[in-house]
C-alpha cells in the first residue's frame, strides 16, 4: 500500500511484475523496470512489443493488469489524480478535436492540467516558440499536417512543466529538421530534470537521446542498460577496418596476429580483421600497429568497430523471437 | 470548475462547427415548412404553435441522441479522449459535459421553434387560442424530458458503442423507442401529469446516465 506522500528515495518510476492480457494475447508478460529522477530512458521493441501497452498502463488508460506501478511514490492506478499532476503525455496517435484552434487546444488541456488563465497565456506562446509554431497559434487543428499535429501534441505534453513526460513513438511523422528540434528539446529536458519514458523504433534516435535503454520484445523485457552494457552484452563480432593508402595483397599476413580469425577485403583498399570476442581490443590494436609496421604497409586509416544499437537490438529481439 | 470548462467548450465546438446554427435555425424551419405541407395536403388549419410542438417533440429527441452517440463514439475511435484522461480530471466530467451541452442545444432549438410557431400565430391571425397557451407549457414539458431521456440514451450508446453505425442502429431500435416514456403520463390520463413526467423523465435519465458514466469510468482506452 502505497503512502499519500511521495517517498524521495524510491526511484521515480517503478514496475514490478507488470502483465497484461488482451482476451488471449499475452500482451505484457511480467515487466519489471525502474527509471531514475532526471533520467531519459529510451524504450525500444519492434511494433506489437508492448511499448504502447506499457505506457497506457503508466499514464493510467489502462488499469485492469498484474502487478505493481509507481510513479514518484505513487501508485498506478489507484492514486491516478495525483500521478496526472506529474506526467505529460504525448499518445502514439495524438488527436485533438478538430473544430479547436492550437490555441483554443492548448488553454483547455492546459487548464485542465492545473494552470491558472494567467499561466495559460504566459506559456501558449513560450511552448509554442520554443516547438516553431508561433505561425499556427490560431489555426483551427483541421488544417494542420500530422506531423504538425504531433508538434501540438508534444506541445500540449510540455505546457504544465511536468515532472515525468511519457513519449509514445514521438517522432513519427516528423520532418529530419522537426526531429532534430524534437531530440535537442528532450536533452534539454532531461538536464533540467524532467524524467523521460520515451519509445521508438528508430534506434539512432534513442541512441542520439537515452541515458539507458530498455529492450522489450514479445511483451518481455530483454534488456536494460546503457548504450555501452548493452554492446557488451552481446556476443558480435569485433571489428577492426584498416585503410590502406594503396592496393597491396600483404594484408592478408594479418591473419598470423593473436586472436584474428578471420581478414578479408570489403572493398578496394579497405581490409576487415576480425578478431575473438575474448580478445583484450587494445592489444589487439597494437599488434596490428606493430604488423603493419613490419610488414610496411601504408594506410590511411584505422578504425575499432563496436556493435551498433541496431545490432544489439537484432540480437535481442532474434533471441525473444527463438525463445 | 472543470466539468464547466468542458461544457462552455463544448457549446463553443457546437457553435464553431455550426451545429446550433443548423438547429436554432433549421428546426423552426422544418416546424414552418411542415404546417404549410400539412395544410396543403389535408386543407386543415392547425395552429403554427401546434405543429411546432408536434415537429420538436418527434425530431428534437432523435436529433440529440444521434448527436451525442455519434460524436462520443467518434472522438472515442479517433482517441481524442486520451488528452483529458491523463489529467486530473474525473471521468464522469467528460461524459456530463457532453450531455448538458447537447441537452442545452436541443432544449434552445425547441423553445426557438415552439416559440416561432406562438408568433406566426399571433402575426397570421392576432390571437393567440387559450387552448394553444394553456397546453404550451404542458407541451414543452414533454419535449424537454423527452429530449432530456433521448440525450442520456444517446451518452449511453455513444460509450458503449463501437462504431457509428452501430450507434445510429442503436439510436433508431433503443434511444428513440425509450425517450418516449414522458409522454405515458398524459397517455394514461394521470392527475398532475406534468409533474409526473418531469419524476418519470429525471429518473430515467439518471438511471442512463449512471449507467453510461459507470461503463466509461472503467472503459480501458
Amino acid at each position: 500500500m502505497a503512502s499519500n506522500s511521495p517517498n524521495v528515495n524510491t526511484p521515480f518510476v517503478v514496475l514490478r511484475g507488470v502483465s497484461k492480457n488482451y482476451n488471449n494475447f499475452n500482451a505484457l508478460n511480467n515487466v519489471s523496470f525502474e527509471i531514475k529522477e532526471g533520467e531519459i530512458f529510451g524504450y525500444i521493441g519492434p511494433n506489437g512489443a508492448g511499448k504502447t501497452t506499457t505506457m497506457k498502463i503508466l499514464v493510467g488508460l489502462l488499469s485492469d493488469f498484474q502487478g505493481e506501478v509507481f510513479i514518484g511514490g505513487y501508485q498506478v492506478p489507484t492514486q491516478k489524480e495525483e500521478i496526472h499532476k506529474l506526467l505529460g503525455y504525448l499518445p502514439q496517435n495524438v488527436a485533438f478535436q478538430e473544430w479547436r484552434t492550437v490555441n483554443h487546444a492548448l488553454k483547455t488541456l492546459g487548464k485542465l492540467s492545473g494552470l491558472s488563465d494567467v499561466e495559460v497565456e504566459n506559456r501558449i506562446p513560450e511552448i509554442l516558440d520554443t516547438l516553431s509554431l508561433d505561425d499556427v497559434r490560431y489555426k483551427k487543428i483541421s488544417q494542420l499536417s500530422g506531423g504538425m499535429i504531433q508538434k501540438v501534441g508534444l506541445a500540449q505534453a510540455l505546457l504544465h512543466d511536468p515532472k515525468l513526460l511519457i513519449l509514445d513513438e514521438p517522432l513519427g511523422g516528423l520532418d529530419p529538421l522537426s526531429r532534430h528540434q524534437f531530440k535537442e528539446i528532450v536533452i534539454k529536458l532531461g538536464k533540467q530534470g524532467t524524467t523521460i519514458l520515451f519509445s521508438s523504433h528508430i534506434l539512432s534516435d534513442v541512441q542520439d537521446v537515452a541515458d539507458r535503454i530498455g529492450i522489450i520484445s514479445h511483451g518481455k523485457i530483454k534488456q536494460i542498460g546503457t548504450l555501452n552494457d548493452l554492446k557488451s552484452q552481446v556476443g558480435t563480432q569485433k571489428n577492426v577496418e584498416v585503410r590502406l593508402s594503396y592496393a597491396s595483397e600483404k594484408w592478408r599476413e594479418f591473419k598470423s596476429i593473436k586472436n584474428v580469425y578471420k581478414v578479408e577485403q570489403t572493398s578496394p583498399g579497405r581490409v576487415l580483421v576480425n578478431f575473438e570476442e575474448s580478445a583484450d581490443e587494445d592489444q589487439v590494436v597494437n599488434d596490428l600497429v606493430q604488423s603493419i609496421a613490419k610488414l610496411g604497409i601504408r594506410i590511411k586509416g584505422i578504425t575499432l568497430l563496436s556493435p551498433s544499437l541496431d545490432e544489439v537490438y537484432l540480437n535481442h529481439v532474434q533471441e525473444g523471437e527463438s525463445t | 470548475m472543470k466539468l464547466s470548462l468542458l461544457y462552455m467548450d463544448e457549446l463553443r465546438g457546437f457553435y464553431k462547427s455550426k451545429v446550433m446554427l443548423f438547429l436554432w435555425i433549421g428546426l423552426p424551419i422544418i416546424a414552418v415548412l411542415f404546417r404549410f405541407v400539412q395544410y396543403g395536403t389535408t386543407g386543415q388549419t392547425i395552429s403554427f404553435t401546434v405543429v411546432s410542438a408536434l415537429v420538436v417533440s418527434s425530431l428534437a429527441g432523435t436529433l440529440a441522441s444521434v448527436m451525442l452517440s455519434v460524436s462520443i463514439i467518434n472522438e472515442k475511435n479517433r482517441h481524442v479522449y486520451e488528452l483529458f484522461l491523463i489529467r486530473p480530471l474525473k471521468r464522469r466530467a467528460i461524459i456530463l459535459a457532453k450531455f448538458l451541452s447537447v441537452y442545452t442545444c436541443v432544449a434552445i432549438a425547441s423553445f426557438i421553434a415552439v416559440f416561432v410557431g406562438v408568433g406566426i400565430d399571433y402575426l397570421t391571425t392576432g390571437v393567440l387560442s387559450t387552448t394553444v397557451i394553456n397546453n404550451l407549457g404542458q407541451s414543452l414539458t414533454i419535449s424537454l424530458s423527452l429530449v432530456a431521456i433521448a440525450c442520456a440514451a444517446g451518452v449511453l450508446i455513444g460509450v458503449a458503442a463501437s462504431s457509428v453505425l452501430v450507434g445510429a442502429i442503436l439510436v433508431i431500435y433503443g434511444g428513440n423507442q425509450i425517450s418516449v416514456l414522458p409522454l405515458v403520463p398524459t397517455l394514461l390520463n394521470i392527475s398532475n401529469a406534468v409533474l409526473c413526467t418531469i419524476g418519470l423523465a429525471t429518473l430515467t435519465t439518471t438511471l442512463l446516465l449512471a449507467v453510461a458514466i459507470g461503463l466509461f469510468e472503467r472503459k480501458q482506452f
